[in-house]
């Protein structure tokens, strides 16, 4: 099963995307990925309910997010009420490794993302800040990334051990499934997405030309 | 073939691909014109010292081209919003690409969103956006 692990919706101050329509595009386009996961900006949306579109189009849409640390980006998969009352989801200068831990604490998983990115990417810090304790997956694909960002991403996962995951972090309906990650086991719900990432069942995978 | 009609067009259409000028006489000459006359629009080195990897076209050049680029498609379009995202800046004297497509059709109100990307020759995005715009039934 291959999940979109990255995405952004209209729900995010710079998102452009209704989620009806990355549901229809994916279809549309015969796209090879099974669902998407919504990492809106700085918060957790627990409003939406996405299971009657989700249903309509045959896809799993599960919800994040993503929040700003000292490190640059983190994804957060399996996110709570109890967690966003730990940590303020709107800071843009939380500690990582507190939000690594406090994840953990909480049954979640926290990934930070194109880390090879300047200023907002992990590995734009480690040599000022150190390798942050913790880290035990990165996104390795991001579908936004220019120049040498991924291999950055890869080379440093490599060198330090991390997992890597693929997300297209689309803010517009077209980019979608740029990036993904293929998991050996079906994902049908967020609790099966957090067994899959803790027990290291999956593979990032790069759907750019 | 030009589109004139709400129902000419579909989902997930491809608009023709446009490629904008962006070399530095022009991006130059436009950013004159409209009173953008700092160094990094106007001159690689002077960019390079501010850290850009070399002069820039002015955000309001691309968003131009993209308004251009609707109307390529569909002349009778009645652009009511074109919303940018600057994710990079777009360097001058590189080659550019500019991709739109139907992302939402809109029936009831006549109107289609359009999804906006310039891209440079590495296939990176610089500018993403949407457009909405009205098309006559």
């Amino acid at each position: 099963m291959i999940l979109d692990l990255h995405t952004h919706s209209i729900k995010s101050d710079d998102g452009r995307a209704k989620v009806e329509n990355y549901c229809q595009w994916i279809r549309s386009k015969e796209m090879p990925i099974d669902g998407f996961v919504l990492t809106e900006h700085r918060q957790h949306d627990f409003e939406s309910d996405y299971s009657s579109l989700a249903e309509k189009h045959g896809l799993v849409i599960l919800k994040g997010s993503e929040v700003e640390t000292e490190y640059g980006h983190v994804l957060v998969f399996g996110v709570t009420e109890s967690l966003t009352q730990a940590f303020d989801f709107s800071s843009i200068n939380l500690s990582l490794e507190n939000v690594i831990e406090t994840c953990e604490a909480h049954g979640a998983v926290a990934v930070p993302c194109h880390p090879g990115r300047p200023r907002v990417g992990m590995f734009a810090h480690t040599e000022e800040l150190g390798v942050p304790n913790g880290v035990k997956i990165v996104e390795i694909f991001n579908g936004g990334s220019r120049d040498n960002e991924d291999q950055i991403a890869i080379d440093n996962a490599e060198n330090l051990g991390y997992q890597g995951i693929g997300g297209s972090d689309s803010h517009i309906v077209s980019h979608i499934g740029r990036c993904a990650t293929a998991f050996t086991n079906d994902i049908h719900e967020m609790a099966d997405l957090i067994s899959a990432l803790q027990a290291g069942e999956f593979k990032a995978i790069n759907f750019k030309h | 073939m030009a589109i004139k009609k709400l129902d000419e067009v579909e989902f997930g259409v491809d608009l023709p691909t446009f490629i904008p000028d962006t070399s530095l006489a022009t991006t130059t000459q436009f950013a004159k014109l409209i009173g953008w006359n700092a160094p990094r629009f106007t001159d690689h080195e002077a960019a390079k010292k501010e850290g850009l990897a070399g002069a820039m076209a002015p955000g309001v050049l691309s968003q131009g081209y993209l308004v251009a680029m609707i109307h390529n498609w569909a002349p009778v379009a009645e652009v009511q919003s074109v919303d940018t995202v600057f994710r990079a800046p777009v360097i001058a004297d590189e080659a550019h690409t500019i991709t739109g497509v139907v992302t939402d059709i809109d029936e009831d109100n006549a109107k289609v969103e359009i999804d906006l990307t310039v891209a440079n020759e590495k296939g990176e995005t610089r500018v993403f956006g949407t457009a909405t715009v009205k098309l006559p039934r």
